[in-house]
Parts: C-alpha cells; sequence; structure tokens
C-alpha cells in the first residue's frame, strides 16, 4: 500500500452508523470505526484535491484501501445474518412444539363434545329422576282413599321410588364435576396460547402442574356415554 | 343361603347423598346393621377394626377408589372372601373386567333401583 493509504489509514475519531446498527463485539466496532473513518477521509481529501494531483498509485491505494477493509466488514455481516437466521429457526420451531402441546385438535374433536355430552346426560338424568319423584307424589296423593294396609304398602313402595330417583345427584354430580374438568383443562390450554402469544423470548410451554395431570386422569373416568348396561355387565358375571 | 339381616355391611362412597340412598335402600331390604366411609383408605381401616358381612363401594374417590380398596381387601388372607359389590357410574366395559379380575363379586351400574340391588346382593349370596 502506498504512503497516500497509509496516511488516510488513521484511528477514527467519532463512531460512524453503519458500525451502531451491526452492534459487533469491542475490536469489531475499532474496525469499522477505522473504515468509516478511513472512507470519510478518503472522500474530503478527494473533494480537496485537484484532479490533476492523483496519481494512479493514489487511485490503486485507495481501492486496494477500500476493498481490504470491506472485506472483514461484509463476512462479518455474513456470520450475523447466518446467526439470525438460525434464530428465527429455532424461534418457529420451538414454537410449533409449543402449539403441539397445546392439542388443539382435542380440544375441538373430544374436550368440548364431550362437555356437551355429560351435559345433554345431566338435562336427562335431572328430567328423569324429576319426573320419578312427581309420579311418586301423585300416587300416594292419588291412594288416600285406600285402605290403610294397602295405603301403608304403595306409600312405602313409592318412597322407595323417591330414593331410587335420587341417585341421580352423584351421578349428575360426577358428570358436572367433569365438565369443569373439561373446562379447567381447555383453561390451562388457552393459557399455554397466550403465553406462547407472549413477547418474552424463550418461552415454552408451562408442564402440567400435579392437580392438573390429576384432572386430566380424572377425566378418563366416571359416568360415561354410551357405556355397558346393567344387563352387558350381568352377563360378564 | 341370603345374608343374614343383622350382619353389618359397609356402604364406601363420597357422595352423602349416595350413602343416604343405599342406607335407605338397605333399610327397606332389611338390612339395619349400616357404616360407611369417604373413601377406599377410611373403608380399609374399618374393614381391619371390624368383621363385614358385605361391602358395598363405589369406585371413583379420592384418594383411595373403590378399585384399590378391592384389591387391597382381596390381597389380605383375613378378608380375601369379603363379599364386595362395586356400585359405581363407571360402566366402562374394560374396567368391568379389571374390577372382576380383581375378586368383585357383582357389579351395579348407577343409577339403579332397589331390586337390582336385592338381586345383586342376593346372588352374591346365592339366594
Amino acid at each position: 500500500m502506498g504512503s497516500t493509504a497509509r496516511s488516510l489509514n488513521k484511528p477514527a475519531k467519532k463512531p460512524g452508523k453503519a458500525a451502531k446498527k451491526v452492534q459487533p463485539g469491542p475490536v469489531e466496532v475499532a474496525n469499522d470505526e477505522l473504515v468509516v473513518q478511513t472512507i470519510v477521509d478518503l472522500g474530503d481529501r478527494l473533494k480537496n484535491s485537484s484532479s490533476e494531483q492523483m496519481t494512479l498509485t493514489d487511485v490503486i491505494s485507495v481501492a486496494e484501501l477500500l476493498t481490504s477493509s470491506l472485506q472483514p466488514l461484509l463476512r462479518r455481516i455474513d456470520v450475523t445474518l447466518q446467526k439470525e437466521l438460525r434464530g428465527i429457526l429455532m424461534k418457529i420451531e420451538s414454537l410449533r412444539q409449543d402449539i403441539s402441546k397445546v392439542h388443539a385438535d382435542d380440544i375441538a374433536d373430544n374436550r368440548i363434545p364431550e362437555v356437551g355430552k355429560e351435559l345433554s346426560e345431566v338435562v336427562k338424568a335431572t328430567e328423569f329422576a324429576t319426573n320419578s319423584i312427581m309420579g311418586a307424589a301423585e300416587a300416594v296423593l292419588a291412594a288416600e282413599d285406600k285402605p290403610e294396609k294397602e295405603y301403608r304398602e304403595l306409600v312405602t313402595d313409592r318412597m322407595m321410588a323417591v330414593f331410587e330417583a335420587c341417585s341421580f345427584q352423584d351421578i349428575t354430580g360426577q358428570r358436572i364435576t367433569k365438565v369443569v374438568d373439561t373446562l379447567e383443562v381447555i383453561e390451562e390450554r388457552i393459557n399455554i396460547l397466550c403465553e406462547m402469544m407472549d413477547s418474552h423470548a424463550g418461552k415454552t410451554a408451562p408442564v402440567l402442574t400435579e392437580s392438573e395431570k390429576s384432572k386430566e386422569k380424572q377425566l378418563l373416568h366416571g359416568p360415561t356415554s354410551g357405556g355397558a348396561s346393567q344387563s352387558d355387565i350381568d352377563a360378564l358375571f | 343361603m341370603s345374608l343374614d339381616t343383622s350382619s353389618p355391611i359397609l356402604v364406601v362412597d363420597d357422595y352423602s347423598t349416595m350413602v343416604r340412598i343405599l342406607r335407605n335402600l338397605l333399610k327397606q331390604l332389611g338390612y339395619e346393621n349400616v357404616d360407611d366411609a369417604s373413601d377406599g383408605s377410611q373403608a380399609l381401616a374399618m374393614i381391619q377394626k371390624k368383621q363385614y358381612g358385605l361391602v358395598i363401594s363405589d369406585w371413583n374417590m379420592e384418594p383411595m377408589t373403590g378399585y384399590d380398596l378391592l384389591r387391597q381387601v382381596r390381597a389380605r388372607a383375613e378378608t380375601v372372601r369379603l363379599p364386595f359389590i362395586m356400585v359405581t357410574a363407571e360402566s366402562k366395559t374394560e374396567n368391568v373386567i379389571a374390577a372382576k379380575k380383581a375378586g368383585v363379586n357383582n357389579y351395579i351400574v348407577k343409577p339403579f333401583n332397589a331390586q337390582t340391588l336385592k338381586g345383586k346382593i342376593d346372588a352374591v349370596f346365592g339366594a
């Protein structure tokens, strides 16, 4: 490199804009500043010089300086870009994994229809129980004129029917508990989605707590729609 | 042979309404010596202290289920033959089979009526 190039190759006083954007390490910042300052100085020198004073050596030196100074910068931009792209790729992969943990298909295909079925069974059971109890009450009221012995037997029989009908509370209770558990599972999964939407970097789907796992497990038990009937069970015994 | 009406019966259910219903139905059937427990572990402690003629248990209870209670009962030499009826809303065939394999004597699906209960008790005792 010629003397002109060497004279231009001095430390920069102020950092340039380009050096701020890339955010490299301290040594790289110093190099960037040097490149920018060198180019600024070169521009000033060319502006202040008349074309007659420019030699071929000067031009070659300037070209050499520009080429050699820009090479590390371009190489570093390439590495940074590669790093950023890899980061984006990893984020997409992590998001994909988190979304799969939400089991959106399970909510739409199983949980929601199951809630509907459970509530429908609750309606049926309460309707059946109400009719049974009302039927028993009507039968007792209608038997007022019967002989005492017969009346007593009828009342006892109808009261048994009332007890039997009251068993709906246990089953509907279990069904409603399943609905509540299902809603809590859905709520948990929506929370996972919301947390994923959060702008905090590196967030992943939270791990289910023991109580949430227990709720999931309980959903597999209890009253079922379309389970075996008493006669099916009797056949097994 | 049928279950002696003075023989103690243990009803195990976490729903107090169901315990009450079973107590009343058993009373109507002539069985007045009835104790109750709200889960398997409480029932197991009671079974270890008192000799019951029959256990009528729900399946879904916390912390110990009726199924676990059944397995514990069958694992102990003193209670291996204790008559055990499951009365539950758990009607999945695989669960009924599991209970049968674990040694349950009979299985009633909720909701049920007094006749079904009587029929199953009679069936267990060969009446």
